[in-house]
């Protein structure tokens, strides 16, 4: 990966915040949880009889006097394209935005057989001009500042031009214009097709659809077919969640329906470019029902670092991966694939819901399986993770070496020169002096004390993180059940398989979950201080192996704050005030407590119950703090960008405590205060709930 | 009913339309003449359905339907919507062909007339009514156009920027009063 551009992200992350304020006001009054899952169930059904739907819309356009072509590949529709314009002696095309033309190549195509397709779409035509890739699916010229439009524009037209936006917007028009008037064939992509009357819908902002679709003598429209909708109340829901998404607009100011031909022919090109074969693949159909919204990019943590550029083949992002695996190749999506941090804060905002963090690792099998794997993850996963035998050999050798490695304070000294990339921006945990087994086994807060009744059994499950780094968290959580009344039994110290799994090495993940599920008992709940490790025994162990036992500890397993909040909530409402004033604090959302296991309000309740005063809310409190498991020593870069957002946020709100409840994020996050040196306290949940239920200080 | 008609107003506001609420469609030819005339508009497209009515036919017999061979410009364009859409400030147009399209694309300044009594709650309200429209008929090439404020775009620095296509400016003048035969030569129904 190339340098952090810090003036391309400024501009990245200053737009995804207007969008979310824009997109939150135009969604005002509407329940947008109830909508996309009527669009997708509408979009699951379309895609399900796609081919008839497409037979329907064929013969229903032909009626209006429409020609309909299907193309099975990229360089089918080039051809028809091609020979479309040589029948009607088109020599220049003029295109509204198709991002369908773009994925075939067709510029270049036409260019190369000596007919110039221009773009009309501002964004488009200033990108061309420039011959540059776009940033971003729906504001391609995003990472352009006016200056460098200007610049631009005054060596097009040969004059001083102004930059001033309104100035420059109005030079586009008339040379658009003329352009447009001056084409033989107009072009555009389609927002829905819609079988029951063979009409085409487009909705620009600009009207160059408009334009491009009536004042050329020929048009042609170029459709993938996963546009296909039943009937116009289908493309009317479309329409009420597409432009609230994307833009937070509440409408484009142009939606056009177009059926028939107006004054010269009208062709419509339907191409298929291996969506057949996504549609073949239950597990990843979904992927088509993708509307191209972007609002998936515009909430993307990596995305908003490195923009489209970067993070594209033609499609962008993780749905760009997803897409790009089929249309354009493994090869090309592998890159993608893993630049996603499979955070799935995408999903809250996605149109058509779909999961994509969770098609992306579902990829990243595939892509092991015939791209082949990369050597660490090799000895990470299938070398170690997936047998306990030598994982627990080799942290007993780390925990040897301590001498060596530890600083008083706990952390890593530094290591050698070649881990600086992953090291410099945080300070890495030293191995504990002992593992948590060790230490929870060495100690009696087995049992409630000898006053209290004990109330029922609960078993812990503590994770690899407490496990080896950070005992003193498992023996918090240990304390504070024992105090409610407990009776606390520990989990085999087993990886639970969510690592080798996330990077799409199942066999390793199968092997490490089934040696777990194996010796862990299901009569109690089970309760987690890590809340990957529940998603992986929520949510990934039932898929992984179909029995009884995986789906009782499905059924048993909650993190540990959530398990709190639900069962003894009361007993925190009559706790002794914090024998201290209180701190300010803050609270960091970590992935998949917020966006898989929606806990993130039970956590903040606790805590603001234990600490005796409301949390300051940071920045996007949501957005990953860069850990990420094996995604940060894949991409240290963008590890290293998060975090250090992720540390401003903290600082601005004044906090001397953050509160967190996932192992990594707390190692990710202390490690970086360590190294900017905030005197920060960094905790979880469990340290914070001791301080107050116990009444440690 | 007004409370449909107070939300379109708003809506379309929001837009970035400009209102303007006249009583009659005689009192809406007085504003749309003196419009042209304080504008010095010298050029102007009128919608070819208009144009067939004998009152724009005699008001605006200046105007063509389409723009002069040769010329791209046009100062404005006159046309009559089908529906207003109070839940977005919506226009809804049935059209068959392409001409009666460029009067709402073409001109730096489109003027819409629009019927109080045309104005529906949501979209949803004429779905049939545009899914009658759409389907082959013995009427060739149906179109239905949403237009909702002038033509804008964000592609430069992300800021809002009026009229890069179409037209800057959109004024939508709403008539109250229903005459007894209806101002649309079409009634899709």
């Amino acid at each position: 990966m190339k340098k952090i551009d810090t003036s391309l992200k400024t501009v990245l992350h200053d737009f995804s915040l207007s969008y979310l304020a824009k997109r939150q006001t135009a969604l005002r009054g509407y329940d947008f949880e109830a909508l996309r899952t009527e669009l997708a169930a509408v979009k699951d059904s379309a895609l399900e009889k796609n081919e008839r739907l497409l037979a329907r819309f064929e013969e229903q356009a032909r009626a209006h006097g429409t020609i309909v072509l299907r193309a099975r590949d990229s360089e089918k529709a080039n051809r028809m394209i091609l020979k479309i314009c040589r029948d009607h002696g088109v020599r220049t095309m003029v295109k509204s935005k198709s991002m369908v033309s773009e994925e075939t190549g067709l510029n270049g195509f036409l260019a190369a057989h000596g007919i110039e397709a221009k773009e009309t779409d501002l964004g488009e035509w200033i990108i061309q001009l420039a011959s540059e890739k776009p940033t971003h699916m729906v504001m391609p010229a995003i990472h352009l500042t006016r200056h460098d439009v200007a610049a631009l524009f005054s060596k097009t037209t040969g004059q001083a031009v102004p930059a001033e936006i309104p100035a420059l917007v109005r030079i586009a028009r008339q040379e658009i214009r003329k352009e447009i008037f001056a084409a033989q064939a107009g072009l555009t992509g389609a927002n829905a097709l819609i079988a029951e009357n063979g009409a085409v819908v487009v909705v620009t902002n600009e009207g160059n659809g408009r334009l491009v679709s009536t004042i050329p003598p020929v048009h042609i429209v170029l459709a993938s077919l996963e546009k296909i909708l039943p009937n116009v109340d289908d493309v009317l829901l479309l329409l009420k969640i597409l432009p609230r998404n994307a833009t937070g607009q509440s409408i484009t100011s142009y939606v056009s329906f177009m059926a028939g031909p107006g004054k010269g022919p009208q062709y419509v090109i339907l191409l298929d470019n291996h969506r057949s074969a996504i549609l073949a693949e239950p597990r990843f159909r979904e992927v088509l029902r993708c509307v191209k919204c972007s609002a998936c990019l515009n909430v993307c943590p990596v995305y908003q670092l490195i923009g489209g550029d970067e993070f594209s083949h033609v499609y962008m992002g993780g749905i760009g991966a997803l897409l790009t695996a089929w249309i354009h190749g493994l090869k090309k999506a592998k890159n993608l694939a893993r630049l996603c941090l499979r955070c799935h804060r995408c999903e809250a905002y996605c149109a058509a819901k779909i999961g994509i963090a969770d098609l992306i690792t579902a990829l990243a099998e595939r892509i092991n399986a015939k791209a082949g794997k990369p050597l660490w993850k090799r000895l990470a996963f299938d070398g170690v993770m997936a047998r306990p035998g030598i994982q627990r050999a080799a942290f007993g050798a780390a925990r040897k070496a301590r001498p060596l490695i530890a600083r008083k304070d706990g952390f890593s000294r530094k290591l050698p020169a070649w881990t600086k990339k992953y090291d410099r921006f945080r300070s890495l945990p030293a191995p504990a002096r002992k593992p948590f087994s060790d230490l929870f086994e060495e100690t009696d807060v087995t049992q409630p004390p000898k006053n209290k009744k004990v109330k029922s059994q609960v078993t812990l499950f503590a994770g690899c993180l407490v496990e080896h780094f950070y005992p003193e968290i498992g023996m918090s959580a240990a304390r504070v059940l024992s105090e409610l009344g407990y009776d606390v039994r520990l989990a085999p110290a087993l990886c639970c398989g969510f690592p080798p799994a996330n990077s799409g090495f199942r066999k390793a993940s199968s092997r490490a979950f089934s040696k777990l599920l194996a010796k862990i008992e299901t009569e109690s709940p089970i309760l987690t201080l890590c809340p990957t490790c529940t998603t992986m025994l929520a949510r990934k162990g039932p898929e992984i192996e179909d029995s009884e036992k995986a789906k009782e500890l499905a059924r048993r397993v909650t993190t540990f704050g959530q398990f709190i909040y639900d069962h003894n909530f009361d007993r925190l409402s009559a706790m002794k005030p914090p024998a201290r004033t209180a701190l300010p604090a803050t609270y960091h959302d970590s992935c998949h407590h917020k966006n898989v296991l929606k806990a993130s309000r039970a956590s903040r309740t606790l805590l603001e119950r234990a600490l005796g005063s409301k949390l300051i809310e940071m920045d996007e409190s949501d957005k990953c703090c860069g850990f990420a498991g094996s995604f940060c020593v894949e991409n240290p870069a963008i590890s290293e960008a998060l975090l250090s957002d992720k540390l401003d946020a903290i600082e601005k709100t004044g906090a001397v405590l953050v509160g967190l409840d996932c192992p990594g994020c707390l190692l990710q996050v202390r490690g970086g205060c360590r190294i900017r040196g905030l005197g920060i306290r960094v905790s979880h949940t469990a340290e914070i709930l001791e301080d107050a239920i116990c009444g440690k200080s | 009913m007004s409370l449909w008609i107070e939300q379109f107003v708003e809506r379309a506001g929001m837009a970035g339309a400009e209102i303007e609420r006249i009583p009659s469609l005689d009192e809406a030819v007085v504003f749309l003449k003196n419009f042209f005339l304080e504008n010095r508009l010298q050029t102007a497209i009128i919608s070819p359905e208009l144009k067939r009515r004998d009152l724009f036919r005699t008001e605006f017999s200046g105007f063509p339907t389409g723009l002069k061979e040769g010329s791209l410009w046009v100062e404005a364009g006159l046309g009559a919507a089908d529906w207003g859409i109070a839940e977005t400030g919506t226009l809804v147009r049935f059209d068959r062909g392409d001409e009666e399209k460029n009067v709402w694309t073409l001109p730096e300044i489109c003027l819409c007339l629009l019927e109080e009594a045309r104005i529906v709650p949501r979209l949803e309200d004429i779905s049939a009514e545009i899914a009658g429209h759409l389907s082959p008929t013995a009427l060739p090439s149906p179109q239905v156009s949403l237009i909702t404020g002038p033509s804008r775009t964000s592609d430069i620095e992300s800021v809002l920027t009026i009229g890069v296509h179409g037209p800057s400016r959109l004024i939508i003048v709403l008539i109250a009063e229903s005459p007894g035969q209806a101002t649309r030569a079409h009634v899709p129904r």
